[in-house]
């Protein structure tokens, strides 16, 4: 079966960052031969005067493909995870969906969206989880992190919301590859141009000092933008760190 | 920017006055800073490494962010 497994607000701005705990989540589901997790997520939500936050108001989720028999351990290894590993200060939140199980999944899209332009409380994501069939805990302080761990859920089911965490290793010669070349990298699934361009295999690109992916229409998706003042038949390049803000 | 990049808004708080594009200014300021505490690598959105939008101590807010630290000024 499938699960998505989204944590928010873990930390402060001495501490690991969410995405930190979020990743050591999905190795130990892995570890523990309990699955195979995919990668991480992050997704920006609202960020408004009446919304405690460390510094961003950002979330952080993965899917992975689990025994089935093995849920239950997962959500107490997380819930357990989360209680020892959150930073003092912190208001954690654990949702774990089992997406093959969810009957409104676009209720919980909804609340992702929703999440990212109003205020919504703990109340509002109770209801949904419960109406829905979704785990969702508190693991520590005020718990407010569950409405930010929902919604992150969400966004990464909606699969058109956020940036990959980590940066893609690329082998490259001279700071360049083929856009075929980043097409056949294990952790892209397309490569497009932001400007929607039809791309073919042989056109060169050059990479930035970190080469990030988004989430679009569920794929990992790499940008890439034409590079101004083009030479030495090179006419793309990686999108800047500042052109993927908005992902 | 040629003026005080930090003004205090109504709580008190010093918020950035170059919103959250203002990429030039952000270095600079960032550059001058003794606190400048680089954020985790999911959360730098600026291309120069050294940026008041990468910090740690900034906490965005609508439209641009207020800086939580002593270190400008």
């Amino acid at each position: 079966m499938q699960i998505a497994i989204s944590i928010d607000d873990t930390d402060n701005l001495e501490s690991r960052g969410t995405g930190a705990l979020a990743s050591l989540l999905a190795e130990e589901i892995e570890l523990r031969r309990w699955g195979r997790s995919h990668y991480v997520t992050r997704h920006q939500l609202l960020v408004h005067p009446d919304i405690p936050y460390t510094s961003h108001n950002s979330a952080m989720c993965f899917t992975a493909d689990i025994v089935p028999e093995y849920l239950q351990s997962i959500i107490d290894y997380a819930a357990g995870f989360l209680d020892r590993e959150s930073a003092t200060g912190s208001d954690p939140g654990l949702c774990v969906v089992p997406i093959d199980r969810l009957e409104r999944c676009a209720d919980l899209i909804h609340f992702g969206h929703r999440a990212k332009e109003v205020v919504l409380s703990k109340e509002d994501a109770y209801a949904l989880a419960s109406r829905s069939g979704i785990h969702l805990s508190e693991h520590g302080g005020t718990g407010q992190g569950v409405i930010g761990a929902l919604a992150g859920a969400g966004l990464r089911l909606s699969g058109n919301d956020g940036r990959l965490k980590g940066c893609l290793p690329v082998a490259a010669r001279n700071g360049c590859v083929s856009v075929a070349e980043l097409r056949a990298h294990d952790d892209v699934d397309e490569v497009r141009s932001i400007d929607g361009i039809e791309l073919s295999g042989d056109e060169q690109v050059r990479l930035g000092d970190k080469v990030k992916t988004v989430l679009l229409e569920g794929k990992a998706v790499l940008l890439i933008e034409p590079l101004a003042g083009a030479a030495d038949g090179v006419a793309w390049q990686t999108c800047s760190k500042q052109r993927l803000k908005r992902f | 920017m040629e003026s005080f990049p930090f003004y205090l808004d109504s709580t008190g708080q010093r918020q950035f006055a170059g919103g959250q594009d203002d990429w030039r200014s952000a270095a600079q300021v960032a550059d001058q800073c003794l606190e400048f505490l680089q954020d985790v690598d999911e959360e730098l959105v600026a291309d120069e490494p050294r940026s008041c939008y990468n910090c740690r101590l900034r906490r965005w807010t609508a439209r641009s962010f207020t800086c939580m630290g002593d270190g400008f000024f």
